[in-house]
C-alpha cells in the first residue's frame, strides 16, 4: 500500500466530511430564517439542553474549582504566592474550565441523544414521514436545536462559572485556611468583563457545535442499532474534537484583541 | 403484458424509464409505471426487489437518478416538494409515527406543524378524532402515546395521518406487515373502504397474496429492477408469465431463483 495515497485518501476524505459539515450547518441556518419557526421543538430542547443538563454541569464546576485550589496553592506555595488562588481560580474557570469542561459534558450528554433520538427517527422512516407531512427536517428538527444549544451554552455556563468559583472558595476557606471576605474581594477584583465575555461567546459556539454535530451525524445515520450507535458515538466524539480545536482558536483570537 | 396507456388526463402516476442506483447496486433499471386516478395499484415483487425504493422514488423521498416521473400531470422534476406533497398521503411499514406526540398530535400533524395551510389546535383534534374514527379507534385513543399502543392500531393510527388533508394518492408501504392474519384482513378491508371513499389513486406495495387481492385493481410485478407484469388483479391465478406464477403460488422452484435455496 503507497503511504501517500493513504495520506491522501484520508486529507480528501476528511476534506469531503468538513464540507458536508459545512454544507448541512448553513442549510440549518438558513432554515432559521424562513418561516415556520417551531418554538415549541425550540422550548423542549431548551428545556433538555439547559434545565437538565444543569446538574451534571454544577457538579463538574463544583470539583473542577476546588481541586483547582488546590492545585494553584501547591503551585504558589513553592514561590510564596499562595495569595493567587483567589485570581487564577476565577480567571481560569471562567476563561477555560467553565465553558470547556461545560461543553464536554454537554456534548457527552446532549450531542448523544440528539444524534440517537434523530438517528431512531430516520432508521424508522420518521424523518420521511415529516417530509410527506409537508415539514422540513431541517426546520422541525435541527434549527430549533441548533438554536436552543447555543442559547443555553452560555446560561449553563455561567452558572457552572458561578458554582467553579464557589467550589474553589469553599476548598480555599476550609482547607486552605482563607478568609472568605478576603478571598471574594480579591476574586471580584481580579475577573474583568472581558474574561466573562470571552468564556460565554466560547460556550455558545460549542453549543452550536454540539448540537450541530448531534444533527448531522443523526441525519447521517445508518440503519439499524449499530448504525444508530455508531452515529452517537461519532456525535460525542467529534463534538468533542471540535470544542477543543475551537477552544484554541478562539483563546487565539480572545488573546491577541 | 405491459401497463396501460390512456389519455394523458386520466392518468394520475407516469413513470417512465426510472432508474437508482446505490453505489455499484441498480436497484431500479429502467421502471415504467401508468396508474390512473382512483385506480389501487399493488406493486409484488421478492424481498430486496426495490419495491420501497420504487414508491420513495415516485414521490421524490429518494431522487431517481434517470428516468421521467409526473404526479398529477406535474413533472416531479419541475414540481416543488409542497405541490407533491399536498397531493400525497403515505403509510410508512412501521407507521413511523413520532414518539414525543400524543396519538391526536400524530393524526393531525399536517395540519399543526406543516408548511401548507394550517388550522388552529382545538379545530385539528376534531379533525384528528373524526379520522381516528374513521379507522376504528374511538376518541379514548386520542390522547394515548404510540408506545402505548399495539401494532395493529399503530397501523390504523398511520392511516389515519395519511388521510388527514384528504390526499388525492396514497401510498401504502407493506401494509400487514408484522400483523397477525386477523388484524391483516381489517387493515385491508380499512384500506378498501378508504381509497373506494375518497376516490383516491392508492399505490400499495406487498408482497401478502391476501392484501393483493384485497386491496388491488390492478397488479404490477417488480422483478429485476423493472416492473415485468402488469395486469388486473382477476390475472393473477393465469398471468401467463412463470415469473408472476411463481411469485403468485409462492413456489420455491422456478424461474426466481432465492438464494440459499436447496
Amino acid at each position: 500500500m503507497n503511504p501517500l495515497a493513504a495520506i491522501g485518501r484520508s486529507t480528501l476524505a476528511f476534506l469531503a466530511g468538513t464540507g458536508r459539515i459545512a454544507i448541512f450547518g448553513s442549510r440549518g441556518v438558513a432554515a432559521l430564517f424562513r418561516p415556520p419557526f417551531y418554538w415549541r421543538e425550540f422550548l423542549r430542547a431548551f428545556l433538555f439542553i439547559g434545565y437538565y443538563s444543569l446538574p451534571v454541569v454544577g457538579l463538574t464546576a463544583i470539583f473542577t474549582g476546588g481541586a483547582l485550589a488546590l492545585q494553584t496553592y501547591a503551585g504558589g506555595a513553592r514561590f510564596n504566592g499562595e495569595q493567587i488562588v483567589p485570581s487564577i481560580v476565577a480567571i481560569g474557570i471562567v476563561r477555560e474550565l467553565g465553558p470547556v469542561l461545560g461543553g464536554l459534558m454537554v456534548a457527552g450528554r446532549v450531542a448523544s441523544a440528539i444524534a440517537a433520538e434523530i438517528g431512531t427517527m430516520k432508521v424508522t422512516e420518521q424523518i420521511d414521514a415529516l417530509v410527506t407531512l409537508s415539514t422540513s427536517p431541517l426546520k422541525y428538527l435541527v434549527a430549533p436545536r441548533l438554536v436552543a444549544a447555543t442559547l443555553a451554552l452560555p446560561l449553563l455556563v455561567a452558572v457552572a462559572d458561578i458554582l467553579g468559583i464557589f467550589g474553589g472558595w469553599m476548598v480555599s476557606i476550609t482547607r486552605l485556611d482563607f478568609n472568605s471576605a478576603v478571598y471574594l474581594r480579591n476574586t471580584v477584583d481580579f475577573l474583568e468583563n472581558g474574561d466573562v465575555i470571552s468564556g460565554l461567546v466560547k460556550a455558545a459556539v460549542f453549543g452550536f457545535i454540539i448540537a450541530l454535530m448531534g444533527c448531522y451525524q443523526g441525519m447521517h445515520s445508518g440503519r439499524g442499532a449499530s448504525g444508530v450507535g455508531r452515529a452517537t458515538t461519532l456525535a460525542v466524539v467529534t463534538a468533542s474534537v471540535l470544542i477543543l480545536a475551537t477552544n484554541y482558536i478562539l483563546t487565539e483570537f480572545f488573546f491577541s484583541v | 403484458m405491459t401497463d396501460q396507456t390512456g389519455d394523458e388526463d386520466d392518468i394520475m402516476i407516469r413513470a417512465e424509464g426510472v432508474t437508482r442506483a446505490f453505489g455499484k447496486n441498480r436497484v431500479l433499471k429502467g421502471v415504467d409505471l401508468a396508474i390512473r386516478r382512483g385506480e389501487s395499484r399493488v406493486v409484488i415483487g421478492g424481498s430486496g426487489s426495490g419495491k420501497s425504493v420504487l414508491i420513495k422514488c415516485l414521490i421524490g423521498l429518494i431522487p431517481a437518478d434517470g428516468g421521467r416521473i409526473v404526479i398529477d400531470g406535474i413533472p416531479l422534476s419541475h414540481a416543488t416538494r409542497s405541490e407533491v406533497m399536498r397531493r400525497v398521503g403515505m403509510l410508512f411499514q412501521g407507521g413511523a409515527l413520532f414518539d414525543s406526540l400524543p396519538v391526536w398530535e400524530n393524526v393531525a400533524f399536517r395540519l399543526l406543524r406543516g408548511e401548507d395551510e394550517r388550522v388552529d389546535r382545538a379545530r385539528a383534534r376534531a379533525i384528528a378524532i373524526e379520522k381516528l374514527a374513521r379507522v376504528g379507534l374511538g376518541p379514548e385513543t386520542a390522547d394515548l402515546y404510540p408506545a402505548e399502543l399495539s401494532g395493529g392500531m399503530q397501523k390504523r393510527v398511520g392511516l389515519a395521518r395519511a388521510i388527514a388533508h384528504a390526499p388525492s394518492i396514497i401510498f401504502f408501504d407493506e401494509p400487514t406487515t408484522g400483523l397477525d392474519p386477523i388484524m391483516a384482513g381489517v387493515i385491508n378491508r380499512l384500506i378498501r373502504s378508504i381509497v373506494s371513499e375518497t376516490g383516491a389513486t392508492a399505490v400499495t406495495i406487498t408482497h401478502d397474496m391476501v392484501s393483493v387481492r384485497t386491496i388491488a385493481d390492478r397488479v404490477s410485478m417488480l422483478h429485476e429492477g423493472v416492473i415485468r407484469w402488469t395486469g388486473p388483479v382477476e390475472r393473477l391465478d393465469d398471468p401467463g408469465d412463470p415469473y408472476v406464477a411463481q411469485f403468485v403460488r409462492g413456489a420455491p422452484d422456478g424461474p426466481i431463483r432465492v438464494e440459499g435455496a436447496a
